[in-house]
């Protein structure tokens, strides 16, 4: 049955038109969260606040288990999902220097634009800096691309490349998430907590 | 006290989230395996085998062999003797039983070209169809009938009885000149018409009187 654009269930046409509704809710919920603040989203580095890490870890598995289960009932063909290509160095660097954006500026690019969204000014000079960045690297990009382009692995999955079992990937994945939230309790209590 | 028995409360509900989560997460780890039906869907093969689409008739082929279409490619499913001996033009041979091997794939598994599968009936052909659709292959086809059709139909048509209706000589003499582009060749090609000889009018005979020469005058003494 699913995915449901690529089998014709929804026509085509609607393709940008549910992107642009997901993409409004989804802003509305990291708003009502609270994760237009950058002292929250920086609070995971801290110790003071670990929602970060709880929501995205916890939306990743809701995502995998849902997905493995309608795959086995067959509600969704899990081959024609779209698997994002590995640049491994690429991915890499670029990571390393999101986090270090991140723990600087206190926002992702998401939550970034949420916060312009409300007004906020730091992510106002946030958002600025992200596009001065872009402007450096489109006018660099010529020094860049062997390893934009470099180190391409394919359209890999953590399954494929090191032959894991999904399902007890996902198992053991849970057990490391449940931990993870439980120590990041017993630090956010050890922490002084702050008001913001 | 209000505050700590809410956080009693709230980290009980932790608890029992987490412990949905792993037994979700177990579930999926204890659930009995199946092998998943790889390829094609049973359903989807079915609509596409009773489906008069995937068939092209000789005559379709004729035309489009004559009006050199290249939006197709010829496979010849037959072992390479039979191959050797008869084909369609441009056909390529891929036998049965080579056509899983990866020389072949290249021909068979593309999105650029039609694919016409043929055999002597249409008997290999159809088995060459539902393995390549069992392998997700796109754009296949196969000759109605196969070589034995194509020679009934193009080769060596018919000749239609007095009885029959202008259709069926139209359809003879489509096929008629087919078979000629492919080289067959047929008696009247090579009759000659006889000159008509044109009696050339007989040239009038000009009677020439031939005046009689003067004889000159002999000399007398």
């Amino acid at each position: 049955m699913g995915p449901l654009i690529p089998n014709g269930i929804i026509p085509e046409e609607w393709n940008s038109i549910i992107a642009i509704l997901i993409g409004i809710f989804f802003g509305f919920v990291l708003e009502a969260s609270g994760f237009s603040s950058s002292r929250k989203l920086a609070g995971v580095f801290y110790g003071y606040d670990f929602a970060v890490l709880k929501v995205f870890f916890t939306a990743a598995l809701v995502a995998m288990i849902g997905i493995l289960y309608m795959d086995y009932l067959g509600y969704l063909d899990m081959a024609t999902l779209y698997v994002h290509p590995t640049y491994l160095w690429g991915a890499i660097i670029g990571g390393a220097i999101m986090g270090v954006g991140f723990v600087a500026g206190g926002f992702c690019p998401g939550t970034s634009l949420c916060a312009v969204a409300i007004g906020k000014i730091d992510a106002i000079v946030y958002v600025i800096g992200i596009m001065i960045g872009v402007f450096i690297f489109s006018e660099l990009y010529s020094l860049f691309q062997p390893i934009y382009e470099g180190y391409f692995e394919g359209n890999i999955t953590l399954m494929d490349s090191f032959g894991f079992n999904r399902y007890w990937f996902v198992l053991i994945f849970s057990i490391i998430a449940i931990v993870a939230f439980a120590v990041s309790d017993i630090v956010r209590k050890k922490v002084k907590s702050i008001f913001y | 006290m209000d505050s700590k028995k809410l956080e009693k409360n709230t980290s009980l509900n932790y608890i029992i989230l987490a412990g949905i989560l792993l037994v979700l997460a177990g579930g999926l780890v204890l659930l009995p395996k199946y092998q998943k039906h790889e390829g094609i869907n049973p359903e989807i093969l079915l609509n596409k085998a009773i489906s008069s689409e995937r068939y092209i008739s000789t005559d379709i082929l004729a035309d489009r062999l004559i009006n050199q279409d290249p939006s197709f490619i010829l496979i010849d499913v037959r072992n390479e003797d039979e191959y050797a001996k008869y084909s369609l033009p441009n056909a390529i041979n891929i036998p049965l039983k080579k056509l899983l091997d990866e020389d072949s794939i290249p021909y068979l598994n593309q999105a650029q070209y039609n694919v016409i599968l043929f055999s002597n009936d249409n008997y290999y052909a159809d088995q060459a169809w539902f393995l390549c659709n069992r392998l997700s292959y796109k754009n296949l086809k196969v000759l109605k009938g196969g070589l034995n059709t194509w020679y009934n139909t193009i080769i060596n048509p018919t000749i239609p009885t007095e009885n029959m209706t202008s259709l069926d000589f139209e359809l003879f003499n489509t096929r008629k000149a087919a078979s000629m582009f492919f080289g067959v060749a047929y008696p009247e090609q090579f009759k000659v018409d006889k000159p008509i000889i044109v009696k050339k009018a007989a040239p009038k005979k000009v009677i020439t009187v031939e005046k009689k020469k003067k004889k000159p005058a002999e000399g007398g003494c």
